[in-house]
Formats: structure tokens, C-alpha cells, sequence
């Protein structure tokens, strides 16, 4: 297959620019190539246009007419070739490259149920709720207000909650979407003057489920619109679904009637979950995955990462794809290494500074003695060793190493590194000061 | 003003998968080439060699997928240059430490994950801390980076770095003796990075001066530039 105009092109640029602007500027563009004498490239967004426009089109232009034999037109605008390659082997079934007015069931997750969510204390009551809201939607949970902190399910909920609607009623709009996508598509409209056709269709759904509501605050045309959508699909016993970050009256930047309307309803609270629940969620997401977890390293994980779900998720994901790369079963290693990418515990700020300290500590000598001249075996040892272990735990040139320690030079650094690899293996007692030194450092 | 393309004759240096040396990162070298990992977090010191990462994916997939490298620590960039980037196959985003306490970028990058993850596209991002470490305000986004699979990107020791060194200089056609590295590392510098860049303007002037990379030379050459 011999490569297209724009191709040849591209790997002339490719071999002109440095690799961040062909990368950064170049890469993203798109290309429409016809028969004629033009070409079109989509750039993704305003930014890259101008700057596109600025500093690259005129060579872009020259390269083409060179190519082509003949001067060639090309455009330049915002835009994306729809439909193309969707990520293949991506996880989700479905792709939202849905436009602004499509009918939106595909935006719910069909892995987000309540199968899939693991109860426990501190989620009780809000699963409940949504449970209730999922069998008899437009009653008197409405609107079903979720709020807590972040990663603890709440969106997880409100999917579920949409789907087992639809699950009921295969025939229900239901539409997702993060409140972001509601100022953005508000946006659009009132410059393209569809705001009407946008009225119509958010007020059109069976239950609107709207996620993260906090960053509606300070946007007043977003939550004039939303509070007029608010009113007719309650009016409708539509039913609505919102979270937030914490509890509405506690939202700065939303207005007081709108606050007030979110009360209305439910409103349920989720907590991080407790060790026990921790330790479900990982059995859990094991089992969905068809992974054999070991209960005791679900509890190793789950002991450590307190806070939220996803971090949860994330060293998980690191243990199953540790055991998958090995080919072996899950073990408490691949645990301790998915903790230790995840929450960094060797990784101590290894600084020169922090290492002559250290040293200075352990053989109770003063941090002065590091950069001092004197030479007498009981400091210039421990000297040396210092100057090895920066050599070995950091990235610093020898010069500089040299420099930290009173302005030595760097045949000085070296000799004591020399020196010191010898020690470590004659004296055994060198040795173990050595690894004790590099574990404190570096744990 | 906008600086014009500069015409640059001579050949650079691709980063690529293939002129990665780094021998104890297998198994985050995997996680990139699989499309299945569509979020990935790496973090690593200076000079462990995220950026090469991050444009040698761009590198590999470019015959059947579209992508783009955002290096967020570049100067002159806004948050507006995330907008429909989640079009795109797979995104590389450098140095996202760098929106760390920038309320606009902070909010902007949250957006743009979200976008990206419901487009079912990928998303590769390093930093030069953990994601527990990271001292960005937005919890919700602070969550989300933690939420795929996070690596550290283990830095080279002295031998691997030696390594790496000739093997660039390899590519590039240029004869680069042991002396000669074992000179560069014990005076120059020890960082990957600024080795490579060195590299590129040693060639340079022995092209001029039609000279070889020999000790004597390359001594003279870092005199010049203190």
C-alpha cells in the first residue's frame, strides 16, 4: 500500500520537528483526503487550530505542494471524523459519540447495577433508596437526592438505579450525564439557537439523572434552566436522580430555591466504606473479573487504602494485571508491589541533604563533619559511605555530589564509592550499615 | 509573535518503543502496548524516561489509531487544549502535576477524564509523584487518577545508563567509546535526559569541527560550556 500525500507529509514533519511538537500539535490532526485539489484537516479543538495556524499551516501547505507536484488548497477547522476506530478490546460496549439531541439510554453503564454494588453500613440506606426509586420511579422519592464524599458509589447508584428503571420499562428515556454536559450542551444550544429544542428534550425524559451537581455553582443561566427543567418533570412524576459532592444546603454558588426543591424529595447520605465492606468490594470485583482473589490479600489492600473505592479499584487492577503478566497465581508480593506503585512507601524524598542527615544519625556523628575536611577514620568513613549511597539513590551528577559535600572533587566521590563497595565486601559489619542506610532511606 | 518551523535537515531521533532501554519495567511496557489498559498513571524522577514513554505509544499506534501527546509542563498552553480531545484513540498526558493548585486546569483535566473514560478511549498520564502524592485540590480528581493501574517507572542505575547512551548513539551513527561515557558520567551529568540532549549537540560539533568523539574532545567541549 503506498502511503497517501498526507502520509508522506506527516513523515516529512515527523522527521523536521521534534518529537513534542510533531507529537502535541501534529499527531491530533485528522485528515480528510478527496480526490481534488484540497485538503481538509480536523483539529480537535480551538486551541490547536491557532496554533496550528500560527506556526505549522504555511509548512504543511509547502510540504503538500511538493508532494502533489502542484500547489494544493487545504483547510483547516474544528472537528473530529466521527465513528472511526473505536478503541478496540475497549472494556464498555457502548462509544458516546452521540450528538447533543440523541435519545441517551446508551449513556447508562450496564456494569454499574445493584448486583454489582457491594452493600455495607456505611451505603445501607442510599442502596435502599435507589433500590425503591429503580422499582416505582416518580413516587415519592423524588427528586432522590445521593450525596457524599468522592469515590464511595454514587454513581455507580444512580446507574443502577437508571438501569433496573429500564430493566422495568424497556421503553423509558432514561439520560445520564454529568452536570458539566448539561452547562455544555446549554451552551451549544444557545449559540447554534436550538435552546428551545434543548428545553423540549430534557423535559421530554422519563427520569433525568444528573451527576455531581456541585458544579452547577456560580453557573446561574445553567441553574435557571435546570430549575425550570426541575419543575416540569416533577410536575410530569418524572423521576430525577442527583448527587453531589456534600449536602445541598452546604453547596456555595447554587441558588436558595433550587437548594430548597433538592429537599424535597429523599435525600441520603453515603460514607466511606468500613474494612469489612473494603474487603467485599475486592472480593467482589475479583470475582466479576473471574480472578481468585486470597481473602488475606484483599485484606492487606483493604486495610491500607482507606479512603475511597477507587483507589480500591486501581491497586486491584495493578494485582490482577501482575498476575496475569507472570502467568502465576495472586500472591501477597504482587500485592505489596501494586501498593507500592500506588502509594509510593519507598519513596522517601531521597535528597543529598536528607541522606547526610541519615548518616550523620546513625554514626552519631555532627552533619557538619560531612562537608568538614577532617580526615580521621571515624568521620571519613561514614563520609564515604554518605557519598555512596547519594551515587546509588539519586540521580546527581558527581560534581554535585562532590560540591554538597564541602566542595570535594568528584575523583573524591568516586574513590569513595570505589572504596566503600570494597568495604561492604570484606567487613560485614560495613555491609549491613549499608543495607540498614539504604532500607531507611528508602521505606 | 509565532516563531515559523524551523528547518531542521538533520535526522532526529525518534522516541520509540524499540530505543527504550530500561530493563526493569517489563511489566509496564506490557500494560502500554495493551489496548484493554485504558487508564494508565506512571510516575517516576526526572530523567526515568516518561516522556519517551508516552511519545513512543503515540509512535506505535499511529498506522491505525489516533493520538496526542499534551506535555502540560510546556509553557503557553490553557485548559481550553483539552476540548475534544477525547475524539482521539489514546491521549498522553505529561506532567499532570503540573495542574496541581490551578483551580481552571484542575477543573478542566476532571472534564476531560470524564469525557474520555465515556468514550472508552484511552488515557496514559505520568507525574513525578505518586498519585497519593500529587497536591491537587479537586478530590474528585485526585480519586479518578488513582483509580487505573499506577506504575513507577524505575529509574536506570550507572550501568544502564551507559547502556542506554551507547545505544542512542548507536542509532544515530555515532562511535561512542566506553572512555568516553564512562567521562560523561563521572563529570557531566547523570540524568538520562540531559545525556541524550548532550549527545545531540556533541554530534553537531564533531560534524563541524570533522572531529571524533574522543575524550580530549568531548573534555574541551564541556569546558566551553561552563
Amino acid at each position: 500500500m503506498s502511503a497517501t500525500p498526507w502520509q508522506q507529509c506527516l513523515s516529512r514533519l515527523e522527521s523536521e520537528l521534534t518529537p513534542q511538537q510533531f507529537n502535541t500539535w501534529i499527531r491530533p490532526l485528522q485528515a480528510q483526503e478527496g480526490d481534488s485539489d484540497a485538503l481538509r484537516l480536523l483539529a480537535p479543538n480551538r486551541f490547536v487550530l491557532d496554533w496550528i495556524n500560527d506556526r505549522f499551516l504555511d509548512r504543511i501547505r509547502e510540504l503538500m505542494g511538493q508532494i502533489q507536484g502542484r500547489p494544493l488548497e487545504v483547510h483547516l477547522s474544528i472537528g473530529s471524523q466521527q465513528g472511526t476506530n473505536p478503541a478496540i478490546g475497549a472494556p464498555k460496549s457502548e462509544t458516546n459519540t452521540i450528538e447533543v439531541t440523541a435519545p441517551r439510554n446508551t449513556s447508562l453503564n450496564p456494569n454499574y447495577t445493584f448486583e454489582s454494588f457491594v452493600e455495607g453500613k456505611s451505603n445501607q440506606l442510599a442502596r435502599a433508596a435507589s433500590r425503591q426509586v429503580g422499582d416505582n420511579p416518580g413516587g415519592s422519592y423524588n427528586p432522590l437526592f445521593i450525596y457524599g464524599g468522592v469515590g464511595l458509589g454514587k454513581t455507580h447508584l444512580m446507574h443502577a438505579c437508571g438501569n433496573l428503571i429500564v430493566q422495568r420499562n424497556p421503553a423509558a428515556n432514561v439520560v445520564y450525564l454529568h452536570s458539566e454536559r448539561f452547562v455544555a450542551d446549554m451552551v451549544k444550544a444557545l449559540q447554534h439557537n436550538t435552546i428551545d429544542e434543548f428545553k423540549r428534550y430534557y423535559r421530554s425524559v422519563d427520569a433525568l439523572l444528573i451527576d455531581d451537581i456541585q458544579f452547577f455553582a456560580g453557573k446561574e443561566r445553567s441553574q435557571e434552566e435546570f430549575f425550570h427543567t426541575f419543575n416540569s418533570l416533577l410536575d410530569g412524576k418524572h423521576q430525577i436522580i442527583l448527587t453531589c459532592d456534600r449536602y445541598p444546603k452546604e453547596v456555595d454558588g447554587l441558588e436558595e430555591r433550587l437548594k430548597s426543591r433538592f429537599g424535597w424529595g429523599l435525600t441520603v447520605a453515603i460514607e466511606p466504606p468500613e474494612l469489612e465492606t473494603r474487603v467485599a468490594i475486592l472480593m467482589n470485583k475479583a470475582q466479576l473479573s473471574g480472578i481468585d482473589l486470597p481473602h488475606e490479600v484483599a485484606f492487606f489492600i483493604a486495610k491500607r487504602l482507606r479512603s475511597n473505592v477507587r483507589e480500591l479499584e486501581g491497586a486491584l487492577r495493578r494485582v490482577i494485571a501482575n498476575a496475569q503478566f507472570t502467568g502465576r497465581a495472586i500472591s501477597m508480593d504482587f500485592a505489596k508491589e501494586a501498593l507500592r506503585d500506588l502509594l509510593a512507601l519507598q519513596d522517601k524524598l531521597v535528597t543529598i541533604e536528607n541522606i547526610q542527615k541519615t548518616v550523620a544519625e546513625y554514626y552519631k556523628i555532627r552533619v557538619a563533619d560531612m562537608h568538614s575536611k577532617r580526615r580521621n577514620r571515624s568521620i571519613a568513613r561514614p563520609r564515604q559511605i554518605a557519598m555512596a549511597l547519594c551515587k546509588e539513590l539519586t540521580n546527581h551528577s558527581l560534581p554535585e555530589i562532590g560540591d554538597a559535600f564541602g566542595g570535594r572533587d568528584h575523583t573524591t566521590v568516586l574513590h569513595a564509592c570505589r572504596k566503600v563497595a570494597e568495604l561492604r565486601e570484606e567487613d560485614g559489619r560495613i555491609g549491613e550499615d549499608y543495607a540498614n542506610l539504604v532500607r531507611t532511606l528508602s521505606t | 509573535m509565532a516563531q515559523q518551523l524551523p528547518l531542521n535537515v538533520r535526522l532526529r531521533a525518534n522516541a520509540t518503543f524499540e530505543n527504550f532501554y530500561n530493563p526493569s519495567n517489563e511489566q509496564l511496557l506490557a500494560a502500554l502496548h495493551d489496548p484493554c489498559e485504558t487508564f494508565i498513571f506512571i510516575w517516576g524522577s526526572v530523567g526515568s524516561g516518561k516522556t519517551h514513554l508516552l511519545q513512543a505509544v503515540c509512535h506505535a499506534i499511529a498506522e491505525s489509531r489516533t493520538s496526542a501527546y499534551v506535555p502540560l509542563g510546556m509553557a503557553g498552553l490553557a485548559p481550553s487544549m483539552l476540548e475534544g480531545l477525547e475524539q482521539l484513540d489514546v491521549v498522553c498526558v505529561d506532567d499532570v502535576q503540573m495542574v496541581a493548585k490551578e483551580p481552571s486546569w484542575e477543573t478542566a483535566f476532571f472534564h476531560f477524564y470524564n469525557r474520555i473514560r465515556d468514550a472508552g478511549h484511552r488515557l496514559i498520564v505520568t507525574a513525578d509523584v505518586s498519585p497519593v502524592r500529587l497536591t491537587i485540590g479537586l478530590p474528585d480528581l485526585l480519586t479518578r487518577l488513582s483509580w487505573g493501574s499506577v506504575y513507577q517507572l524505575q529509574s536506570l542505575d550507572d550501568s544502564g545508563k551507559r547502556h542506554a547512551l551507547q545505544q542512542r548513539a548507536r542509532e544515530q551513527g555515532i562511535e561512542l567509546s566506553d572512555e568516553v561515557v564512562s567521562y560523561l558520567l563521572r563529570r557531566y551529568s547523570r540524568n538520562p535526559g540531559s545525556l541524550f540532549e548532550l549527545l545531540d549537540r556533541l554530534d553537531e560539533a564533531s560534524l563541524v569541527a570533522q572531529k571524533r568523539l574522543t575524550v580530549p574532545f568531548v573534555s574541551r567541549f564541556l569546558d566551553q560550556l561552563v
